[in-house]
């Protein structure tokens, strides 16, 4: 369904990305993991539209998407969750979701999906007059994921969902991350955490230095060795 | 006791003419990151076409006030797709400050080409509604500026309903307040801009027939709504919507209270030195954040 070939993204002169190629299957759960500061959220900007693609293509839905804007990409279903700190902060929790199903199409299903939502997370519907700037971190987080939700996605991807949480919080979202993974949802998780994206994923890459070392399809076969030496530099 | 509900009336009438005036400049401003400055050529721009429906063609000055605001809202979207458009995501150039020379640029040229059309010279333009309403003894106001503060206040409010309420208010609003976020909801940016900048111009275009009467319509006319724009945007804090409007009232008060209790020749200095403490205690303005570049 997203297809990557040798894919290099940066930020003017500052390649990030170094040459990647994977794929994600329709219905699976993929997972990119490794350290912080290695090019996994560059990627993610990088596939969504935010930033251009230096080299390499990508396919998505059988259809090039390497030049396409950012919100072209989203009337295609391709759902990009990000961090928490893209809310946007003076709109109330519920005009966040709103604007979440900014799409024509989307649009349309908007007052149906809001209920969901609020039933996925009672949380938001809490808040949900409340201003996002006054949320914390992990309402944020859930705000970000909720609002994906609103869209009519095909693909989602979803950043760092546990990024700078508390354990217990990082566990409610995870809990909400794997409802979404079961519904049968395509999925590419962007996760810092091996052990938390181990239990979710179908295939799993490993990233380091904008590159990935190691693929296995089976999450569970991924290389002790490997990882040891992506988090710790330690070479035996 | 006059001399009071005076000043009262007066702040209310010239806070929301500059709030109509400047409420767009800092829109621009939000989404942008662009400080506009043909916004107060857009003034003119709205008091010239009106003068020629009225005085030229003989049209009703009300027919004469919509088109006006067409025509300054048309112009506004063309120096966007002329001198602000191609700027944008340009490496190796600051966007802001290109920008905002390019609409300095944009004044200039629609100023001299109105010079050009139209001479120089000061013209007539007929009050709307011809008229004074008396408050109490002694205290009385054009049926004009009645007017004016009505049509202003509508003005503003349909802006606030449109920017909470409809699809691509909501738009502009989310591009201002976070353009990646803005981006990955679908929203197209550009599309937002340039309603942004029509918006910002028809509402100028619109105080331009709104002040026809009063300073009468000539190429320079916008020249000093452009500066009070800027004080007010800069009091308010650039970018902020709310702020603007009670930086508005806050500067017509000043100007009303300094122009009756002493007299017209300070009001401006007195802005000039209001404006300086303002920006040495709070530089951001009343309601603006402290600032941050954005990539």
């Amino acid at each position: 369904m997203l297809e990557l070939t040798d894919v290099v993204a940066g930020y003017g002169a500052n390649t990030i990305v170094q040459g990647i190629s994977f794929t994600v299957k329709q219905g699976e759960c993929s997972v990119l993991v490794g350290p912080n500061g290695h090019g996994k959220t560059t990627l993610l900007r990088a596939i969504s539209g935010l930033i251009k693609v230096t080299s390499g293509t990508i396919r998505f839905d059988g259809v090039d998407i390497t030049r396409e804007k950012a919100e072209k990409l989203v009337e295609r279903g391709l759902i990009h969750m990000p961090q928490g700190d893209l809310v946007f902060p003076d709109m109330t929790v519920e005009e966040n979701l709103i604007l979440g199903a900014f799409t024509r199409s989307a649009s349309k299903r908007a007052k149906q999906r809001i209920t969901e939502i609020y039933e996925i997370f009672p949380r938001l519907l809490e808040r949900r007059t409340q201003r996002a700037r006054t949320l914390s971190g992990g309402e944020r987080r859930m705000l970000a994921i909720g609002r994906g939700l609103m869209g009519d996605g095909k693909l989602i991807m979803i950043d760092e969902p546990s990024l700078g949480l508390a354990p217990v919080i990082v566990d409610e979202v995870y809990s909400r991350v794997r409802r979404i993974v079961d519904s049968g949802m395509t999925v590419l998780l962007v996760e810092e955490n091996v052990t938390r994206a181990q239990s979710l994923a179908d295939t799993i890459h490993l990233v380091e230095n904008g590159e990935i070392v190691r693929s296995a399809d089976d999450a569970a076969l991924l290389d002790e060795r490997a990882l040891r030496e992506t988090y710790l530099g330690v070479s035996e | 006791m006059n001399l009071v509900l005076q000043t009262l009336v007066s702040t209310l009438v010239q806070g929301s003419m500059l709030a109509l005036i400047t409420i767009g400049m800092n829109l621009v401003y939000g989404t942008l990151r662009v400080l506009n400055m043909a916004q107060g050529v857009m003034v003119m721009v709205g008091g010239i076409a009106a003068w020629t429906f009225v005085a030229n063609l003989g049209w009703s000055p009300w027919l004469a006030m919509i088109l006006a605001m067409v025509i300054a809202a048309l112009l506004g979207m063309l120096s966007y797709a002329v001198g602000i458009s191609r700027l944008i995501g340009r490496a190796g150039i600051d966007f802001e400050m290109t920008a905002f020379i390019s609409t300095f640029a944009i004044a200039s040229i629609l100023q001299n080409l109105v010079q050009l059309f139209y001479g120089p010279r000061q013209k007539d333009f007929p009050a709307l509604v011809p008229g004074r309403l008396q408050i109490t003894e002694g205290v009385s106001i054009t049926w004009h500026q009645v007017l004016t503060a009505v049509i202003a206040i509508a003005a503003l409010s349909a802006l606030g309903v449109f920017l909470a309420k409809s699809r691509y208010g909501l738009a502009i609003v989310a591009v201002a307040q976070n353009l990646d976020a803005a981006r990955l909801m679908g929203i197209p940016a550009r599309r937002a801009y340039v309603l942004t900048m029509g918006l910002a111009a028809g509402l100028a275009g619109l105080a331009g027939v709104l002040l026809a009467p009063v300073y009468f319509v000539s190429p320079n006319m916008g020249d000093l709504p452009m500066l009070q724009a800027l004080i007010v945007a800069i009091f308010a804090g650039l970018g902020s919507t709310r702020g603007t409007i009670i930086a508005a009232y806050i500067i017509g008060f000043v100007q009303a209270a300094v122009s009756i209790f002493w007299t017209s020749t300070y009001a401006m200095p007195v802005l000039y030195a209001l404006i300086v403490v303002v920006l040495i205690a709070r530089p951001y303005g009343i309601a603006g954040k402290p600032q941050e570049a954005r990539l």
